[in-house]
């Protein structure tokens, strides 16, 4: 592109009809009074220790444990869809592709605040790197979790570097300081440097599918499938469901957060892309689906008592409403009736209401997955336990994920993660 | 009587040994230790070290134990719990909380019971379950920061200091065998229990204080270490009303645990899960 350097700038485009100074101040003061709620009830927690929350010794892991595995999963989705635009050169969607590095940054960051959360004692949590057990899956778990996000960060890096040095060039505000202070002095956005960084996206990229799906994700997973002593979670079926979950919530995620934000602006919304990204989230979702079928159909042909006591919990239990009515009504027959309408896969509106409905279906699956095999003890002869989140819980939820999306609002605002369309061919 | 008989005989083999060219106190100490070895009063190790230079000497021989597993490392401890002898009365449980302070909600043992039949065909199989201290034991696998360890006796260590309180180990166990110490304490019902402290693994950490290990961690069943230390049974064993838990050395062919852990009542629990537990039951 034959273009003089100096005349290139990085804007922000924004509907001028619509305050959105206004909606997004009104949108920040929302998750600040969030955050205030959450916080008190995080702070209770951190002074009385884990006896406010409604864990038992029959019932050790519990709603903390669920939003863990499914922000790391929602983390590892969104990673693994912009390398299909930064390795595969599916450049249809390059223009979510910096928010799907960046979303997957801060849902590591959401992930590990809630794992930190329900530690009983916090303080000692880098023992982890300290002491390290190489048989236990959480201690490698870890190493991947801090290794993934130094390598999110990079890859994020080289995306934005040259909109940073034009954001750093344009202006003398704070976005704009910060933007210079960013580029950590590398200012060269020459085409070749530009090439160099596409090439090193690459790389990063390559590198990192197999830390996001065997590391990341898939080790999640495998923290669940090695455990002999819970007969639902021990499956070698597990890693991968894990693994395709998160490609399911992961794409659902960022097509429902990019189209709330351009909404937000007051912008059009490309209705190609976003019916491309809906399909290839129903797509994601039908391979889960089948997985999950079997995973259940041969626990059933195989009738091993124990495994049978925990799948009633689940299909008939106190919990069958998580099950069926979120997990699958929502999480499966909503969106993909969405999707199969004539009419309503033509409006942006309903498919992204269908990818709500994805992310909060996979908020079941991983409640699902945490909760109901450990209300069956071990141990026969043992009552049956219960569990539910209680208010400290829940609102403590709250204010992580208000944290998580206070900094992914601040980032929106102040970062170029906004693609301009001249570079999107560009990137060809 | 059988004193007498016994002096006799003895006098027989004296007078034999009198006439052979070998040395009669040697050959009279030996018989000796020989009984006291049946009477399990001594050990075979023992009795060969004693002789094994005088034999040597004497007869120009080396002796050798037989077939014996070297038992140089220690003893490794071990239970075994007739469930025939089990009346379920609960004592164990109770005298495990009183020798560990254990804080309202955990319990290092427990007896499960199970009841099969309809009346008048009933049978009720009560199961205490303290810590089976597996030999490969799941909660030390998955420990991300190795606070929970095999010791060199047999016994499943747990370090408070070290544990995070993530509580993998507590999903991990096949047994529920651990807890965790969500702070609560019996101060309200009984005055000055926040001041007792827990021996936990023969240490001793003062007053149960909000913030202090164990609080905030995962507990489980030593085994009674600190009274192994001072050569005492374990609480459930010497208090069990029915006599029904036996303790010992498993490395030791000999003890009276590994006797019965070899008949053919034995069994352990889950023996399929490959944890290879340390606590035996009899049926
Ligand atoms: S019974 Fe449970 S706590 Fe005890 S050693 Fe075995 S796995 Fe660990
Ligand atoms: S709770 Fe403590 S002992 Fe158990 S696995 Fe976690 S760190 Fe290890």
């Amino acid at each position: 592109m034959a273009m003089n350097q100096s005349e290139l700038k990085y804007e922000e485009e924004t509907n001028p009809n619509v305050n959105v100074a206004l909606r997004y101040k009104s949108w920040m003061v929302f998750l600040i009074v969030a955050m205030v709620v959450g916080g008190a009830a995080i702070g209770y927690r951190l002074v009385e220790g884990l006896a406010v929350t409604n864990l038992t010794n029959f019932v050790p892991w519990g709603a903390w444990v669920a939003f863990y595995i499914f922000f790391v999963g929602l983390s590892a989705g969104a990673f693994l869809l912009s390398t299909l635009i930064f390795v595969f050169g599916m450049v249809q969607y390059e223009k979510v592709g910096r928010f799907a590095l960046f979303t997957a940054l801060i849902c590591m960051v959401v992930a590990l605040m809630f794992i930190a959360l329900d530690l009983g004692r916090i303080e000692r949590a880098t023992n982890t790197l300290i002491n390290w057990n190489v048989m236990s899956i959480l201690s490698w778990e870890v190493r991947f979790y801090l290794i993934y996000m130094v390598l999110l960060a990079t890859e994020l890096w080289f995306a934005m570097r040259k909109d940073l040095n034009l954001l750093a060039r344009s202006g003398n505000l704070f976005k704009n300081k910060l933007a210079s202070f960013l580029t950590l002095g590398s200012n060269d956005i020459s085409d070749i440097a530009i090439k160099k960084d596409h090439s090193w996206m690459k790389i990063l990229g390559i590198i990192g599918i197999p830390i996001a799906i065997i590391g990341v994700h898939g080790g999640t997973g495998t923290l669940f499938a090695a455990v002999t002593a819970q007969p639902y979670w021990a499956s070698p079926l597990f890693p991968i469901i894990f693994v395709v979950s998160a490609l399911v919530s992961g794409t659902a995620l960022l097509l429902a957060m990019y189209v709330i934000q351009r909404k937000a602006r007051g912008l059009e919304v490309e209705l190609g892309m976003i019916q491309g990204l809906a399909m290839l989230m129903i797509g994601f979702l039908a391979i889960d689906l089948t997985l999950e079928f079997y995973e259940f159909l041969v626990a059933g042909l195989n009738n091993k008592p124990e495994k049978m006591a925990i799948l009633s919990v689940m299909f008939t239990g106190p919990y069958a409403w998580s099950f069926w009515g979120v997990q699958l009504f929502l999480g499966a027959v909503v969106p993909i009736y969405i999707v199969a309408n004539k009419r309503l896969r033509n409006s942006v509106t309903a498919l992204t209401v269908a990818a709500i409905c994805i992310v909060i279906g996979i908020i079941g699956v991983r409640f699902n997955i945490v909760v109901p095999t450990q209300i069956i003890h071990q141990l026969k002869g043992m009552p049956q336990g219960y569990y539910a989140p209680n208010l400290v819980e829940w609102l403590s939820s709250l204010g992580v994920v208000a944290i998580g999306l206070f900094l992914y609002s601040i980032g929106a605002k102040l970062l170029p993660l906004e693609v301009n369309d001249e570079e999107v061919i560009e990137h060809e | 009587m059988s004193d007498r008989l016994l002096n006799q005989f003895t006098n027989v083999a004296k007078k034999a040994l009198e006439a052979s060219k070998y040395s009669t106190t040697l050959g009279m100490n030996m018989a000796e230790d020989a009984r006291r070895l049946s009477r399990a009063e001594m050990n075979e190790e023992d009795f060969v070290r004693k002789y094994q230079g005088m034999v040597q000497k004497e007869f120009g021989k080396k002796m050798e134990l037989a077939g014996i597993e070297e038992t140089k490392d220690g003893p490794k401890w071990g239970m075994v719990i007739d469930l025939r002898k089990c009346v379920g009365c609960d004592t164990c449980t109770v005298s495990c909380k009183a020798e560990n302070l254990t804080p309202p909600g955990i319990s290092y043992n427990v007896v499960l019971v199970e009841e099969k039949g309809i009346f008048p065909n009933v049978s009720r199989t009560n199961t205490p379950r303290p810590c089976m201290q597996c030999d490969k034991p799941p909660c030390v696998t998955v420990c991300p920061v190795r606070a929970t360890y095999k010791s060199g006796d047999g016994i499943v260590v747990q370090d408070n200091d070290r544990c995070i309180g993530c509580r993998y180990c507590m999903v991990a166990c096949p047994y529920g065998a651990r807890s965790f110490d969500f702070g609560d304490s019996y101060e309200g019902e009984m005055l000055g229990y926040g001041a007792m402290t827990a021996p936990d693994h023969g240490m001793d950490r003062g007053e149960r204080k909000k913030g202090h290990s164990p609080i905030g961690t995962v507990r489980k069943c030593t085994f009674c270490f600190h009274r192994l230390q001072r050569g005492e049974e374990p609480a459930c064993v010497e208090t069990c009303v029915g006599d029904a838990r036996y303790f010992g050395d498993l490395n030791d062919p000999n003890s009276v645990v590994s006797k019965m852990a070899s008949e053919a009542r034995a069994f352990r629990m889950k023996e399929e899960y490959g944890t290879e537990p340390r606590v035996y039951y009899l049926r």
